[in-house]
C-alpha cells in the first residue's frame, strides 16, 4: 500500500481534530469543578463603601508591603483607575454610574477591586508546579517557594489580578491578595481589610452564609440594589462577592462566563490524555506510517538493486520532471 | 479581644497610678508653697473634689469599658408602631442619663491604632435631632427591657454568625454618624473631623545620631514632611504676621502682627528685643531683623510637637532650645501638640508668667472643672477646638491682628446651645442671640491664679525700692516693669462685640486727652452682629514721643538694654532704630488700655451666672409671673435664681464671697440699655407685659 505525503497529513489532521472535538463534549459532562465544600467569603456592599481606602492600608501593614508613593489618605489616587501590583494586593476604584444625590451631585460608587478566589481557579489549574492551590477555607494560596516563575497564573486569571516581581532579578515572586490565609485559618480571624473597614461595607462569613445575606439585602431592599450578586456564578463562582446599586458593567466589572476557566482547558487536556487514548493513537499511526515506509523503502531498494538504478534525479527534479519513482525517492528524504 | 481588655485594665491602672502620684506631687506642692512664703508664685493646684461632673472625662472612659450582654431578639415593629405603643412615654431629652460619651469600647477590635476615640456629645445630637429614636432605631424583643438601650448592646463584633445582618460596633458607629452626617450636611465626615489623629512611634522612624543640632532635627523632620515644613513657612507662627480679616479697615491687609506694626502695653513691641521675644518664635536663631522665613531648616519641630515635656526653649536665646534638653530623646519622641506644647509660650505670654492673657495659665493643664470645662473636666487639647490643617491654626484673638480661621462656641454648641423643652431653655436660647457663651460661663475670670492687670511702665528703673506681696505672693513693683497690679478672680468688663476689633499699631497717633486704646472690640447695640462679651482690660502707663506723638519701642534686654543701662533715652533711641521710626529725643508717659478677650476658662452651667445676677426686676416678688400664669409645683423665684450664683462658685473659690449675692453684675446703663431689659425692653424687642408696656398704658 502506497501513502502520499499529502495523504498521511490528511489522516492525521482527521483523527487528531476529531479526538479534539469529539472528546470534549463527551467528557465534559463529567468535569468536576475543584471546589471547597464550605470554605469563606466576604461581601463587598458597594452602595455602604465610603472610598476612605482604610483596606488598602489594612492590607498593606498586614502583608508588609512597602509603604505607597501616594499617602493612603490622598484622595487624588481616584482621579485614575488603578490595578493591584507587587506592591498593593488591593485597590479602591471610584465609578460614576450617574446616580446623583439630594445635592445633584454625582453619586461615586468606590469598588475594591482585589483577588477575587475563584471557586474552581484557572491559575490553580494553570499552575505547572502546584505553587497555586486552593484551600478548603476558600484562599486561593500561591506558595512562592514551588514557584518556578513561569507567569501560566497571570496568564490563566480571568481579573487579571497576579501580578509578578519584574523588578527582582534573582527572586521574583507572584503577588496577589492571600485572603490572609494565615490570619482567616485562625479560630475568628478575618481579613485584614474586612477587619478595619469602618463602615462594614466587607462583610466577612462562611460563602453560604453571606451569600444568603445577599440575597436577603436585595429582597429586602430592592429599590436599592441590582438583583444581582457578582461572584455567585462568575466563572463557577469567586469568594468573593458583590452587590450594587449600579448595574456591574458601569462599573469595570466584566462579564464573564458562568462555567469555570479549567473547564475548558482541562477538559482538553484531560480528554487527551483520557486512558491514554491520544498518545496511543498518535503513536500508533506514526508506527503505521513508519512500517508502511519502511515496508516501501525496503521494497524499492530490493527493485533498484535489481534493475541497477542509479538514484540520480537532481538534474531531472530541477528540470521539472517527475516521475513516480522519484516521488518514492522524495517520501523516502522525509 | 483579650488583649483588648488587658491594655484597657493597664490603662486604667495607669491613670490611676498617674491620679496617685498627682495627688502625692499636689500635696508636697501645697507644703511647699506654706513653708517657702517667700517664694514667688507657688502653683498652687485646684483643691481635688468627687463631684459626680468634676472627672467627667474618667467617667466617660469607665463607662466606655463597659461590654453589655448582646441582645439578639429585636422587637419587630415600625417607629410609628413604637410611638404607638409608648404614647406620652416616648423618651424625651429630659430623660438623658448621660450628656457625654467617649466612643470606645473593648469590642472595637485594635485592629489599628491610626485614630484615638470619638468624644461624642450625647445630649447636643440629641438636641439637634430631637428624636431618641433616630438612633436608638430598635428595642429588645424582651418588653421588661428598657426602651433605649446602648449602641453595644446590639451592635457588637462584626461578622458575628448568629446574627448575620447585624452590623458590628466599629460599622454601626460610622454609618450612623456619617450617614446623617452626609444627609444633613452637617458635622465631619472625614476621619479627622472627628477622631484624633494617633501619631505612629517615632522611636525607630527617626534616624539621628546623640547629640544632635536644632537644626539637624529639622532636616531629619524634613527628610519625610517636607510638605509640612513648607506648610509652615506661610503660618503665622513662623512669619508672626499675616492675614488680619478681623481687623477693622485692615480686612485685607497681611503683613500685619507681631513681626511687623502690633504694638502692646506690655513688653510693647519686637523690635530691637528678638533675641527675648523670639524665645517664643518657632524657629532658631531670630536674632537680627533679617532673619531667613524661608530657610526650612531653622523651623522648630520639637516645640509643639514634644511629648517629653522636657523640650523648652532658652530664655534669651532667640528660639534656641535649651542647652540641656535632650534634643535626641525629644525627636524621637514627637507627636501632637498638647496643652503643654501650646503653653509653653501661650501660657507664658507677657512674658514668662501667666501675665497676659486672663484666661491662659498652666492651671489649666490641671483636671478642674471650676478652671475650666473643657480643659479641665473634658481633658480637651487645644487643637480639639482650634482645628489645623497645614499647619494653620484656627483662632483669632483682640491682643493680636493675625488669624488663620475663627473658632466659635457655636461651631460645636451650637446657637441653640441649652438643649430641652423647658421654658428656661428657651430664655436661655434667646439670650445667645444677644450674649455670648462666656458672658454667663465665664462670670470671673483668672480664677485658677493672678494675671496682671495693671503695668507702669513710667516708675521702672528703682532698684532700691521694696516691692510688696498681696496676699497671693505678687510684688507690686519689679524694678525691670514698675509698678503693678495682679489681681485674681476678676469680674470682667462687658462690651458689644461682632468679631472684628480696632487697633492702634505703630506710628498712630496717641490720644492726648486720655486714654489711649490699643485694641478695642467694635459693636454696637444696634448692630444685630454684636453680642455682649466679658473682656480683661489691661491698664498700662507706656511711653510715646513727646513731638511725634507715637508709642515707643524701648530697647529692653541685651546689651546696652535699658535693664543694664536704666536709660530711657538710650533704650528708646536703640528701640526706634529698630523700628525704623524717628525719635525726637523727648519721651512722655501716656496711659493706655487693651481689651483682651476672655474665651477660655469656660465654666459648667453649675457656675454660671444665675438670672438674677443680671437682672434685678426678677428679685421682686412677681418676677416670671408677670408674664407666665403661676403654676403650681413652679416656683419662679426658684427658677430665677437657679443656677449657681456665686454661693456655689465660693464653696470652691473663696475669694469670690464679695460677689454672692449681687446684682449689678451687668451695667445695663453703660451697655447702651435704658435699664433691666426685662422691665425696659431689649434692644430690639420689647417683652409684651414688661414695666415699660404697662407704663405706657397708664399714659394711655
Amino acid at each position: 500500500m502506497k501513502i502520499s505525503r499529502r495523504r498521511f497529513i490528511g489522516l492525521t489532521g482527521t483523527m487528531v481534530g476529531g479526538a479534539l472535538l469529539g472528546k470534549p463534549a463527551k467528557s465534559g459532562a463529567e468535569y468536576k469543578p475543584k471546589t471547597p465544600p464550605d470554605p469563606f467569603g466576604c461581601l463587598v456592599d458597594l452602595t455602604v463603601c465610603v472610598g476612605c481606602r482604610k483596606c488598602e492600608q489594612a492590607c498593606n501593614q498586614v502583608n508588609h508591603l512597602p509603604s505607597p508613593r501616594v499617602s493612603f489618605e490622598d484622595p487624588r489616587v481616584f482621579e485614575q483607575r488603578r490595578r493591584p501590583d507587587v506592591g498593593a494586593f488591593t485597590v479602591i476604584n471610584r465609578y460614576y454610574g450617574g446616580k446623583r444625590d439630594e445635592r445633584n451631585q454625582l453619586h461615586p460608587t468606590f469598588v475594591k477591586v482585589q483577588c477575587m478566589h475563584c471557586q474552581d481557579p484557572g491559575c490553580v489549574s494553570a499552575c505547572i508546579v502546584g505553587a497555586m492551590t486552593k484551600k478548603d477555607n476558600g484562599a486561593t494560596h500561591y506558595n512562592a517557594s514551588k514557584c518556578i516563575g513561569c507567569r501560566y497564573c497571570m496568564v490563566a486569571c480571568p481579573f487579571q489580578i497576579p501580578a509578578y516581581e519584574y523588578h527582582d532579578p534573582l527572586f521574583p515572586r507572584v503577588r496577589k491578595c492571600t485572603f490572609c490565609y494565615e490570619r482567616i485559618s485562625k479560630e475568628g480571624g478575618k481579613p485584614g481589610c474586612a477587619a478595619i473597614c469602618p463602615v462594614e461595607s466587607i462583610t466577612f462569613g462562611k460563602r453560604r452564609q453571606i451569600l444568603e445575606l445577599a440575597r436577603h439585602k436585595i429582597k429586602n431592599d430592592p429599590g436599592r440594589y441590582v438583583d444581582k450578586i457578582y461572584g455567585e456564578h462568575e466563572v463557577g463562582g469567586t469568594s468573593w462577592l458583590y452587590i450594587s446599586g449600579d448595574s456591574f458593567e458601569k462599573l469595570g466589572f466584566l462579564d464573564l462566563p458562568t462555567r469555570p476557566i479549567p473547564y475548558l482547558s482541562e477538559t482538553i487536556q484531560h480528554g487527551l490524555f483520557n486512558y491514554l487514548w491520544a498518545p496511543l493513537t498518535l503513536f500508533g499511526i506514526l508506527g503505521a506510517v513508519v512500517a508502511v515506509i519502511n515496508r516501501q523503502q525496503n521494497r524499492s531498494s530490493s527493485e533498484s538493486v535489481q534493475e541497477g538504478h542509479q538514484p540520480d534525479q537532481d538534474t531531472q527534479d530541477t528540470a521539472g520532471l517527475q516521475e513516480k519513482p522519484d516521488s518514492s525517492k522524495r517520501e523516502e528524504k522525509l | 479581644m483579650k488583649v483588648g481588655i488587658k491594655q484597657k485594665k493597664i490603662n486604667m491602672m495607669a491613670i490611676l497610678m498617674a491620679v496617685l502620684v498627682f495627688s502625692t506631687l499636689a500635696v508636697g506642692f501645697s507644703t511647699n508653697g506654706n513653708s517657702s512664703a517667700d517664694a514667688t508664685k507657688p502653683a498652687k493646684p485646684p483643691k481635688k473634689s468627687t463631684h459626680p461632673w468634676e472627672a467627667r472625662q474618667e467617667a466617660a472612659k469607665l463607662r466606655s469599658a463597659e461590654v453589655v450582654p448582646l441582645i439578639k431578639e429585636l422587637l419587630p415593629e415600625t417607629p410609628s408602631q413604637r410611638r404607638a405603643r409608648l404614647g406620652d412615654k416616648v423618651p424625651q431629652i429630659e430623660d438623658i442619663e448621660f450628656s457625654y460619651f467617649l466612643l470606645n469600647n473593648p469590642i472595637l477590635e485594635k485592629e489599628e491604632d491610626l485614630y484615638g476615640p470619638v468624644r461624642f456629645m450625647h445630649k447636643k445630637h440629641a438636641g439637634m435631632l430631637n428624636d431618641c429614636f433616630v438612633c436608638h432605631h430598635h428595642r429588645s424583643a424582651d418588653l421588661q427591657a428598657p426602651e433605649i438601650t446602648r449602641c453595644s448592646a446590639c451592635h457588637q463584633t462584626s461578622f458575628n454568625p448568629e446574627v448575620p445582618e447585624r452590623i458590628g460596633l466599629l460599622g454601626a458607629h460610622h454609618r450612623q454618624c456619617m450617614g446623617c452626617h452626609k444627609k444633613w450636611n452637617k458635622g465631619p465626615v472625614g476621619c479627622t473631623g472627628c477622631h484624633p489623629k494617633n501619631v505612629p512611634s517615632h522611636k525607630e522612624l527617626v534616624k539621628l545620631t546623640a547629640n544632635p543640632s536644632p537644626t539637624d532635627v529639622t532636616k531629619e523632620c524634613l527628610r519625610c514632611h517636607d510638605v509640612q515644613g513648607d506648610e509652615m513657612l506661610t503660618s503665622t507662627h513662623w512669619l508672626w504676621k499675616g492675614p488680619s480679616e478681623f481687623t477693622e479697615g485692615s480686612e485685607k491687609r497681611v503683613d500685619m502682627g507681631k513681626a511687623t506694626v502690633t504694638i502692646n502695653n506690655f513688653l510693647v513691641h519686637l523690635a530691637s528685643n528678638w533675641p527675648q521675644c523670639t524665645s517664643c518664635h518657632a524657629g532658631y536663631g531670630w536674632k537680627e531683623a533679617d532673619f531667613d522665613f524661608t530657610d526650612k531648616t531653622k523651623i522648630d519641630c520639637l516645640i509643639c510637637h514634644d511629648t517629653t515635656n522636657s523640650y523648652k526653649k532658652a530664655p534669651l536665646g532667640a528660639g534656641m532650645p535649651d542647652p540641656d534638653v535632650d534634643l535626641f530623646d525629644v525627636a524621637r519622641n514627637v507627636g501632637k501638640p498638647n496643652r503643654k506644647t501650646c503653653g509653653e509660650c501661650h501660657f507664658a505670654g507677657g512674658p514668662g508668667e501667666p501675665i497676659k492673657h486672663g484666661k491662659l495659665n498652666p492651671f489649666l493643664d490641671f483636671h478642674s472643672t471650676s478652671c475650666d470645662v473643657h480643659m479641665g473636666g473634658l481633658d480637651l487639647q487645644c487643637h480639639d477646638c482650634h482645628k489645623t490643617r497645614n499647619h494653620k491654626i484656627s483662632g483669632r484673638s483682640l491682643a493680636l491682628p493675625v488669624a488663620e480661621g475663627s473658632r466659635t462656641c457655636e461651631d460645636c454648641h451650637t446657637p441653640v446651645p441649652h438643649q430641652g423643652k423647658a421654658l428656661l431653655n428657651h430664655h436661655l436660647n434667646r439670650h445667645s442671640e444677644h450674649i455670648s457663651c462666656t458672658t454667663c460661663h465665664n462670670p470671673v475670670y483668672a480664677k485658677c491664679g493672678p494675671v496682671k492687670t495693671f503695668w507702669d511702665w513710667s516708675t521702672a528703673g528703682d532698684k532700691s525700692r521694696r516691692p510688696k506681696k498681696d496676699e497671693h505672693g505678687n510684688p507690686d513693683y519689679m524694678w525691670e516693669t514698675g509698678e503693678q497690679i495682679w489681681q485674681e478672680k476678676i469680674k470682667p468688663v462687658y462690651a458689644w462685640y461682632n468679631g472684628k476689633a480696632k487697633r492702634h499699631v505703630l506710628g498712630d497717633k496717641v490720644n492726648n486727652e486720655g486714654v489711649t486704646i490699643l485694641t478695642e472690640p467694635t459693636g454696637d447695640i444696634k448692630d444685630p452682629n454684636s453680642k455682649i462679651y466679658p473682656f480683661k482690660v489691661m491698664g498700662g502707663r507706656q511711653a510715646a514721643d513727646a513731638k511725634h506723638n507715637y508709642l515707643l519701642v524701648p530697647h529692653l534686654a541685651g546689651p546696652d538694654g535699658y535693664w543694664e543701662t536704666l536709660d530711657w533715652e538710650k533704650t528708646f533711641s536703640l528701640g526706634m532704630d529698630a523700628a525704623k521710626l524717628p525719635y525726637s529725643g523727648q519721651y512722655k508717659w501716656v496711659d493706655t488700655v487693651m481689651y483682651l478677650s476672655l474665651n477660655h476658662e469656660v465654666l459648667p452651667k453649675q457656675f454660671a451666672l444665675s438670672c438674677v445676677q443680671c437682672h434685678p426686676s426678677l428679685r421682686t416678688e412677681r418676677s416670671c409671673g408677670q408674664c407666665h400664669m403661676d403654676k403650681r409645683g413652679l416656683n419662679f423665684k426658684n427658677l430665677a435664681f437657679s443656677n449657681i450664683d456665686f454661693k456655689f462658685l465660693h464653696t470652691r473659690e473663696p475669694d469670690t464671697q464679695k460677689r454672692v449675692q449681687s446684682t449689678d453684675y451687668i451695667d445695663f446703663k453703660q451697655l447702651g440699655y435704658k435699664c433691666d431689659p426685662i422691665t425696659f425692653g431689649g434692644r430690639f424687642k420689647q417683652l409684651p407685659l414688661g414695666w415699660h408696656s404697662v407704663s405706657a398704658e397708664k399714659n394711655e
